[in-house]
Formats: C-alpha cells, sequence, structure tokens
C-alpha cells in the first residue's frame, strides 16, 4: 500500500458504470469493475460485488440493457450495454459532475485573506 | 422523472419471478467469481489462496444476495408478509384472547360504522338534486308570534319571486308534515277500494328549481300553477310502479283524484324524492292568481329557492331581509315585524334529528375508545409473558422497530378480523331499525349501508391498531430482564394498565351518565298526562272530498251521519270527532281577542270538535259544560283550554266571558265561553300547553276529521266494523291513519325512546368491558405476586388487612377514572342539553347513582381477585419456587 487508496464516493459508481459502458460498448461485471480498477491507475478499492447493485438500478431505471452471452473465457456471462437513454443520462450527469467539481476545486483554492 | 417509474415498474415484475431472478444473479456471482480465482492463479496463488482472494474482493456471496432482493423487490413487503404469517399463527394459538378481542373489536367497530352509515344518511349524503349544496329553504320569522321557522304566505312568496335577484328561481310546495302545512292527502279511486295517497302541490317552476329531470314525459311548465289550466300530475318512481304496473304508456292517462280528473304529465326516477321519500305524486298548485297576489295572511307554503351562480348565501340574506322590510312597509297590516330566514336546504331538513344522532354518533366514539383501551390492557397483560419470545428474537438479531412492527400488525389483524365482524353487525343493526323503529329515521333519509360507509368501516380498522396498538407493542418490544422469571411485575407495566384502566373508567362512567340523563327524561316524558285516557280508544282520519261534499251543510251532515252509524255498533261506548287531532302536532293558528282587551292575543290554535269529543277521549271538564247535541250553529259558543284560561284571563274562570277571532278591529262574531277543559298536549309531551279554543263543528264543519271510538272490547275488532259503518254511507271514503291512542302516546316518544336505548345498550357495553379491564388486571397482578402474597401470610398477616391491601389496589384506578369521568360528564352532558325533559345536564342524583353503579360494579370485580389472594396456601407457594 504505497499510495493512499480512494473510498468509493456515494452515487459515484452509477456514473463510472455508465461511462465504462459508453466507452468500451457491451462488458460482463467482472470485466467493468476490472476496468474501473484499471483507469484509476489501482487507485481506488473496488469491493467487486458493489458493482452488481449499481449494475441492477441502473437496469431498473432502463439506462443500460442485459442479456447473457459468452465471455472471453468461454463462459456463460450477463452482458450489459447503455442504452439510448443512458446515454443522454451519462451526458446530464456528467455536465452536472463537472460543473460541481469545477466549482469544488474553485472553492479549496479560496486561501484566507490577509 | 421516467426512470423512478421505471424502478417502480421493475420492482413489481420482480415479485413474480423472484425465485428466476435470485438464480440467475447467483450465477453471474459464479462466474464473476471464477473468472477472479482465474487471475488470481495466473499471478501466481495456489488453488485456495486463489479462491480465497477472489471471495474477499468480490463480496460475501450471502450478503451480496440479500443485498440484492433488498434492492430487486419490496423488502418492507416482504417482512410485512412475513410478519403476518407469524402474526396469524400466534393469534390462532390463544384463541381465548382473540375471541375476546375480536368480539369487543366487532362491537366497537360495528357500532361506529351502523352509526355512520345512518349519519351518512341523514347528514352528510348528498340529496338527488343538482348542486344541492345551492338549495336554501325560506322561512318566515316573527318575534312577536314567537315564529322562528313558519311557512309562507302566498302573497309574500310572490313579492318575494319579483323583488329578489340573487335566486334563479323559488318555487313553493304545500302537503308535507312538520312544516306546519298540513297534510294534503288525495284518493286515488278507480277499481277498488280507494288508495290514499301523499300528495305534494307544487308551484310549476319546483322541478326546474330542483334541477331535475323526469324519466318519462315532462315536469310543470310555469302556468300550470294556476287554476285555469287542465290538472296534472307528476308520479313518483314507486307509484308509478305499484299503481300502474309500471306502464310506460302512462304519459297522457288521465286518473281520478279524490273524485277530479288529473292527466298524467311525467314519471320521476327511482332515486328521486323531494322533500321526503314518502310523497307519491305531485300535482299542480292550480290555485288562482288571487291566491297568490291577496294571502298575505295565511302561512301555508314550504319554499325552496336556488341560490344565483357566484351568490352566497349570506348575501342572499341579505337581500331577503331588504325585500322583507320593505314588504313590512308596504303591509303594515300583515307583515309587521316579519322577517324571513334562509337556511341550506339540506340542512333545514336534518334539523330535527342532528342533535340525538351526534349524540349517538359520540357515544359510539366513546365505546370505540373503550373497546381499544381494553384490548391495549389485554395486551398489556401479555407483554410480561410474552417478554421471553421477545428476548429470544431480539437475541436473533431482530430490531426494536421489527417487533414493534410486528406486533402492530398483529393488532392490525385483529384489527380487520373484528372490522369484517362489524361490517355484519352493522348490516344486521340496520335491518333491526328498519324493522323495529320505521319511523326513527328522518323520512327523506335511506338507510342503506353504503360505499362510504364500508369505506368508514376499512378506515377505523385499521386506524384501531394505533389507538390500541402502539403502547402495547412499545412495551411488550422491551422485553424482560433476564433474571425475572415473570415472578414480578414490570413496575412499568403495571402503572401503564393502570392509567389504562382508570381511563376506561372515565369513558365508561360519561355514558353511563349520558344514558342515565336519558333514562330519567324518558320516566319524566312517559309520566306526563296527555289530557285523555287512551286505554280502549281508537282513532282515524276520514277525509271528506271537496267535489262530493263542497259546502259546509253537506260536509256537516256527513259527520253527524257517519257518528250516529259509528254510535250504533255494539261495541262502542261513544263516539266523537275532531279538525285536529291531539299530539299530532298539527294545527291552525290565528289572532283572537278577548272582549274588553283593545291588543290582540297571537297564535290562538283552534279546532272543531264534535259534542261527544271530550268525553270519548275522557278528558276531564275543569268548569262550566260540555258542548250539547242542542248547541245550533248561531249559538257561537267555545270551550277553551287551562292554557288559555291560564294566559287569557290571567287564571280566572273565563266561563261566560266572550272573545273572538282575528283582532279588535276585526267584524268576527262574539263567541261565549261555555266551559274549560283540562289541556290535551299538542304537539308532543314534552313541549308546554298554549292556549287553544275547540268551537262546536256546526259553527266551522271541516272536510278532515279525525274520528275517535271509545270502545268496551278489543280495539281491533272494532276497526273492521268501523270501515263497514263509514262505508255504508259512502263507500269512496277510506280510513286513514288507523291508530289506537295508546299507540299514539307512545309513537309520540318512539325517538326519544329508541336514542334512550340505544345509549343505554351503549353504557351497558362500557361497562362490562370496564368490569372486564378492572377484574383483569388486578387478577393478573395478584397471580403475579403470588409469592409475595404467601410471604405475607407466612409471616402472618391478616388476611382482612390484606383482602383489604388487594382491593384498595384495585379500586385505586376505578376511582381516579371515576372522579376524572364525572368532571367529564358534567362538561360533556352540557351537549344533550336539547335532548333532555325535565332534567338538567348537571342533574345530582344522576351522577351520585353512576358514582354508586360504577363502585359498586367495580368492587365485585375486585373482590374475586381479592378473594383468591386470601386463599393463597404459603406452603404450596413457597414450594413452587
Amino acid at each position: 500500500m504505497a499510495e493512499p487508496k480512494t473510498e468509493i464516493l456515494q452515487g459515484t459508481l452509477d456514473l463510472m458504470v455508465l461511462k465504462t459502458l459508453d466507452a468500451m460498448g457491451p462488458q460482463h461485471g467482472w470485466g467493468i469493475a476490472r476496468r474501473i480498477e484499471q483507469m484509476s491507475g489501482d487507485s481506488l478499492i473496488l469491493n467487486q460485488g458493489t458493482i452488481y447493485a449499481s449494475l441492477l438500478r441502473l437496469q431498473q431505471r432502463r439506462w443500460i440493457s442485459a442479456s447473457w452471452g459468452v465471455s472471453e473465457h468461454n463462459r456463460k456471462a450477463r452482458f450489459y450495454a447503455i442504452t439510448r437513454s443512458g446515454k443522454r443520462s451519462l451526458a446530464a450527469e456528467t455536465e452536472k459532475w463537472e460543473r460541481m467539481s469545477g466549482l469544488m476545486a474553485r472553492v479549496l483554492r479560496l486561501t484566507p485573506e490577509g | 422523472m421516467w426512470h423512478r417509474w421505471f424502478t417502480l415498474q421493475s420492482r413489481i415484475t420482480s415479485l413474480w419471478s423472484k425465485r428466476k431472478l435470485d438464480a440467475e444473479f447467483r450465477q453471474e456471482l459464479e462466474s464473476h467469481r471464477d473468472a477472479l480465482v482465474e487471475e488470481y492463479r495466473r499471478a501466481g496463488l495456489d488453488e485456495t489462496e486463489a479462491r480465497r482472494a477472489a471471495i474477499l474482493k468480490l463480496g460475501g456471496p450471502a450478503q451480496l444476495e440479500e443485498d440484492r432482493r433488498d434492492q430487486q423487490g419490496f423488502p418492507l413487503l416482504d417482512a410485512v408478509l412475513r410478519d403476518l404469517r407469524v402474526a396469524l399463527r400466534f393469534v390462532a394459538k390463544s384463541p381465548g384472547f382473540t375471541l375476546v378481542a375480536i368480539a369487543t373489536l366487532a362491537i366497537g367497530i360495528g357500532a361506529n360504522t351502523a352509526m355512520f352509515s345512518v349519519v351518512d344518511a341523514v347528514l352528510l349524503r348528498p340529496l338527488p338534486y343538482a348542486q344541492p349544496g345551492r338549495l336554501v329553504e325560506i322561512t318566515e320569522t316573527n318575534p312577536i308570534r314567537g315564529w322562528t321557522h313558519a311557512t309562507v304566505a302566498p302573497a309574500n312568496f310572490s313579492d318575494w319571486q319579483r323583488m329578489n335577484a340573487v335566486f334563479t328561481g323559488i318555487a313553493a310546495y304545500m302537503g308535507t308534515d312538520g312544516k306546519g302545512a298540513g297534510n294534503l292527502d288525495v284518493f286515488l279511486t278507480g277499481d277498488g277500494e280507494p288508495r290514499r295517497l301523499k300528495a305534494l302541490a307544487a308551484t310549476g317552476n319546483l322541478f326546474d328549481v330542483l334541477r331535475v329531470r323526469p324519466l318519462l314525459g315532462r315536469t310543470f311548465t310555469d302556468d300550470e300553477t294556476f287554476e285555469d289550466r287542465d290538472r296534472v300530475v307528476v308520479l313518483s318512481y314507486g307509484l308509478w310502479q305499484s299503481a300502474f304496473a309500471a306502464d310506460p304508456q302512462i304519459v297522457g292517462r288521465s286518473i281520478t283524484l279524490s273524485g277530479r280528473p288529473y292527466h298524467v304529465i311525467g314519471v320521476m326516477p327511482s332515486e328521486f324524492f323531494f322533500p321526503s321519500h314518502d310523497v307519491q305524486i305531485y300535482t299542480g298548485f292550480h290555485a288562482s292568481h288571487k291566491f297568490f297576489a291577496e294571502n298575505r295572511r295565511p302561512h301555508m307554503l314550504g319554499v325552496v329557492a336556488r341560490l344565483r351562480d357566484g351568490v352566497s348565501i349570506g348575501q342572499a340574506r341579505d337581500q331577503m331581509n331588504a325585500v322583507a322590510s320593505r314588504l313590512e312597509q308596504m303591509y303594515p297590516d300583515t307583515n309587521t315585524r316579519m322577517g324571513v330566514r334562509l337556511e341550506s336546504f339540506h340542512s333545514s331538513l336534518a334539523n330535527e334529528s342532528r342533535p340525538a344522532l351526534l349524540l349517538l354518533f359520540g357515544a359510539v366514539g366513546f365505546l370505540f375508545l373503550i373497546v381499544c383501551v381494553n384490548i391495549a390492557n389485554l395486551q398489556l397483560g401479555r407483554a410480561a409473558s410474552r417478554g421471553r419470545e421477545m428476548n429470544i428474537r431480539r437475541a436473533l438479531g431482530a430490531s426494536r422497530l421489527a417487533l414493534i412492527r410486528q406486533l402492530l400488525i398483529e393488532s392490525l389483524v385483529l384489527s380487520l378480523a373484528g372490522g369484517a365482524l362489524g361490517l355484519l353487525l352493522a348490516v344486521a343493526a340496520r335491518a333491526a331499525l328498519l324493522q323495529y323503529a320505521p319511523d326513527a329515521l328522518p323520512l327523506y333519509a335511506d338507510l342503506r349501508i353504503s360505499r362510504w360507509a364500508v369505506a368508514f368501516n376499512v378506515a377505523v380498522s385499521l386506524f384501531a391498531p394505533l389507538v390500541f396498538g402502539i403502547a402495547p407493542a412499545i412495551f411488550s418490544s422491551r422485553g424482560v430482564g433476564l433474571k425475572d422469571h415473570g415472578s414480578t411485575e414490570a413496575r412499568g407495566g403495571r402503572s401503564i394498565r393502570n392509567f389504562l384502566v382508570a381511563a376506561q373508567v372515565a369513558l365508561c362512567v360519561v355514558l353511563v351518565i349520558g344514558a342515565g340523563l336519558l333514562i330519567r327524561s324518558l320516566i319524566r316524558l312517559t309520566h306526563v298526562d296527555p289530557g285523555f285516557k287512551g286505554e280502549q280508544v281508537i282513532s282515524f282520519n276520514l277525509v271528506l272530498p271537496s267535489v262530493r261534499y263542497p259546502e259546509d251543510e253537506q260536509q256537516l251532515r256527513a259527520i253527524q251521519d257517519i257518528e250516529d252509524r259509528l254510535r250504533a255498533m255494539p261495541q262502542v261506548i261513544s263516539v266523537g270527532a275532531t279538525s285536529k287531532l291531539a299530539l299530532r302536532g298539527s294545527y291552525w293558528t290565528g289572532d283572537a281577542t278577548v272582549e274588553g282587551k283593545n291588543q290582540a292575543e297571537r297564535e290562538l290554535r283552534h279546532k272543531a270538535v264534535t259534542p261527544e269529543y271530550f268525553r270519548t277521549m275522557g278528558t276531564p271538564l275543569i268548569s262550566g259544560r260540555f258542548l250539547d247535541r242542542s248547541d245550533g250553529p248561531k249559538g257561537q259558543i267555545t270551550l277553551v283550554n287551562e292554557a288559555l284560561a291560564r294566559s287569557y284571563f290571567g287564571g280566572r274562570d273565563p266561563v261566560g266571558k266572550r272573545m273572538k277571532f282575528g283582532r279588535p278591529q276585526d267584524s268576527d262574531p262574539w263567541m261565549t265561553v261555555v266551559g274549560v277543559v283540562a289541556n290535551q298536549k299538542q304537539d308532543s309531551l314534552a313541549v308546554a300547553d298554549q292556549p287553544e279554543v275547540y268551537v262546536p263543528i256546526t259553527q266551522e264543519p271541516a272536510g278532515s276529521m279525525t274520528f275517535v271510538l271509545r270502545t268496551a272490547g278489543d280495539p281491533a275488532g272494532v276497526v273492521t266494523a268501523a270501515r263497514r259503518a263509514v262505508q255504508g254511507f259512502d263507500k269512496d271514503l277510506a280510513l286513514t291513519d288507523v291508530i289506537s291512542l295508546d299507540d299514539l302516546v307512545r309513537d309520540s316518544v318512539g325517538g326519544e325512546r329508541l336514542r334512550t336505548w340505544l345509549l343505554a345498550g351503549f353504557a351497558a357495553v362500557a361497562l362490562l368491558l370496564a368490569v372486564i379491564g378492572v377484574y383483569g388486571v388486578l387478577s393478573y397482578s395478584v397471580n403475579q405476586r403470588v409469592r409475595e402474597i404467601g410471604i405475607r401470610a407466612a409471616l402472618g398477616a391478616d388476611p382482612v388487612r390484606l383482602f383489604g391491601m388487594i382491593l384498595k389496589q384495585g379500586m385505586h384506578p376505578v376511582l381516579i377514572g371515576s372522579a376524572a369521568g364525572l368532571i367529564t360528564a358534567a362538561a360533556v352532558t352540557q351537549l344533550m342539553r336539547s335532548l333532555l325533559f325535565g332534567v338538567q345536564p348537571g342533574d345530582l342524583p344522576t351522577y351520585f347513582a353512576t358514582a354508586l353503579l360504577l363502585a359498586a360494579v367495580a368492587l365485585a370485580a375486585c373482590s374475586a381477585p381479592a378473594w383468591k389472594a386470601v386463599q393463597v396456601d404459603p406452603a404450596i407457594t413457597l414450594r413452587d419456587e
């Protein structure tokens, strides 16, 4: 544990999953989890099981769809794909997130005045 | 937000495919785990380590699956269903408790449902007219005459029609009871016996004002108000069905009513009634133009009006007051101090029954609370014995909230079962009410268990567990200390239970006092002397149709002839007749003048009687003489009642004095008072006697007479013979309102009797529940203290003092509750003042008797457990431990 690892922020996992599916096309749960870890440069502790709560939530909202297929290791696996309303939501959420993080960055840069 | 809706939809669909979804998820997790294992193996871990690492990385499958289920379906619903199963098992396991709880809940909820359906029928359900809330009743007021809502003079009515701008229409009608307008019975003749119909004469615009359409044909036109048009009728649905076999061709046919031809122009739909269900036929008014233009003295019209859009009843009131004062200036002779009163039509119909209804509805509310308190108490009693069950559940990981939820669901199961049974009780109560007290309800009310009553029942059933279940649930869910083997009662439990007993006793005291006050009123009322001796006297009404008996002379001859025929019957001792029978509450009034006074007396009631009337009624003569057959038509004499002698003559004997109808300046002939008779009750047994004169029938023949027959034998048998005798005179005359005078008196207090019995019944149930409560708490406490009592006994405690100690413990909450109840009753019973007769709301004997009754009953309930305590054998109790 050379560098400090980050706990995942509540609610951000959904956005990461959406983005992953948008960027990589249909993926199974394991693939999504691994991809998120890789992209974070392994600085994110992900209890991989929690990805399924996020996947179910997104499915229930019809932002992603799921279907059974065969994985690269020749195993039966469930593949998830982003839907059109998922893409719309991703765009909206991304914009919101960027606005928020920009705002946070500005606020945190403030220094006490003389 | 579509995604919320989609989520809900998905959760709902998941309910059907729970198993399949679970299996799929398990498979998905497995393949994820396998992938991880393979990855770790490639990284150089051996099989076991790789597997462990994979599970660590992924999370425990059981936990994941559980989380998934929570997210997928409705976790609360699942839990509730589980609780429901547990509750049903529990309820089935303790049948005694369950039975008592469900039965008392059924009584509590059933009584409330039944009373609600009455309140709904009488006060809440909208009347069957378009926008019924916009209809107002208009009556006249006059402080000089003591009128608060009198029927309206025809000329005032037509002036209102012309002079107002606040109504879309004002309609008048005549012929209903209770409005002082008298009955307007007509007789349908054709084949067979003449059939009496309850008729209402209405101005042409009545149906337009009500905004109702006929089922068949048409309703009246404006000019059918007047006499120069063909006589027309509109049939009620019921009459169309029963008298005309629902003939679809009825419109246009001609029928004969009291000897006159009428054209049927329409039939109303089945749900229509106005103003009460008993009206069978609506006739055009067919009065002269002069009748509406000139009659300002006789008050006879019921008036209903529809407010113009945007006009409030307050604005209408202002304008009508202005109209009334203009009329006052224009016609000082008749309209001095004549005001108007506007009231919502529905509430004017409901006025009479509202106080009693609200009283009874309040009473069942109290009963409901008592039932809830009782069940709460029973449940608390079980709390201690269930303490261990609760401990185990909590030890197994159930949260306190989950336990409370489960206990509340148990309460809900009981409550729903009780509510369902209560609904059946309400249906039965309705049937019983219609069977035994059909006249108890106002005639416009259609008593049925409506959807609203069912909804009310369900709402109360759902609400009840919150009242009786919360405290026990919170308390029970605490569990018990593990060291308590249930040998001493938890202190908190006892104080809650004592509080509940006190509350129950307090509520019960209020109900018993209410019932006591009504019972004392009823006793007072039934001991009122009606002013006649009703045993063996039967009465009936005869209407002489004006077509066949148009002149006074013919009416007089008919009345005398019929009297003679009745007198000739062997079973008849004496016969008399009057234009208006006592206790019927219908009368004509007018001004009168006593000779020598230059101010008129107001509101003198007058009746026309035959010479034998008072003797037949058994009404005593106070001074002077009765009327005599030899008193000729020109005699100008009269009898007066005691109330008149007292108020017009200051109590001096008026025999020989003269008085006349009308004001001093009017030219009516003087009449000599020949006798004073005892007061006959007029409107009801409860209302004070008003001055009344009785003129000989020869001076004032009437077309509608009530005959009274004093009989030697069974009055019922006499009716058949009397009918034959009457029809021997004229076969088209029908006997109506046949009733013995005993029944007349009894029926006149029917409403009072019914409400008294109902309240007494509720109070009795409340008392029974209070006894159960007092007994239950004390005997439970004695059982819990058996060991302590055994030790006291072993140490030589005096059994008498022991008995006293237990008694004192039991009576403590009773005394506190009684005191609270007496104070509450003193305040609450003020609301029922208008329902009492001869008794004050703060009637001390009633309060005293109630307190005594409660104390006696509670002492009896306490002595059984106290006796048991004295019987405790110390040797056995100590060995048991």
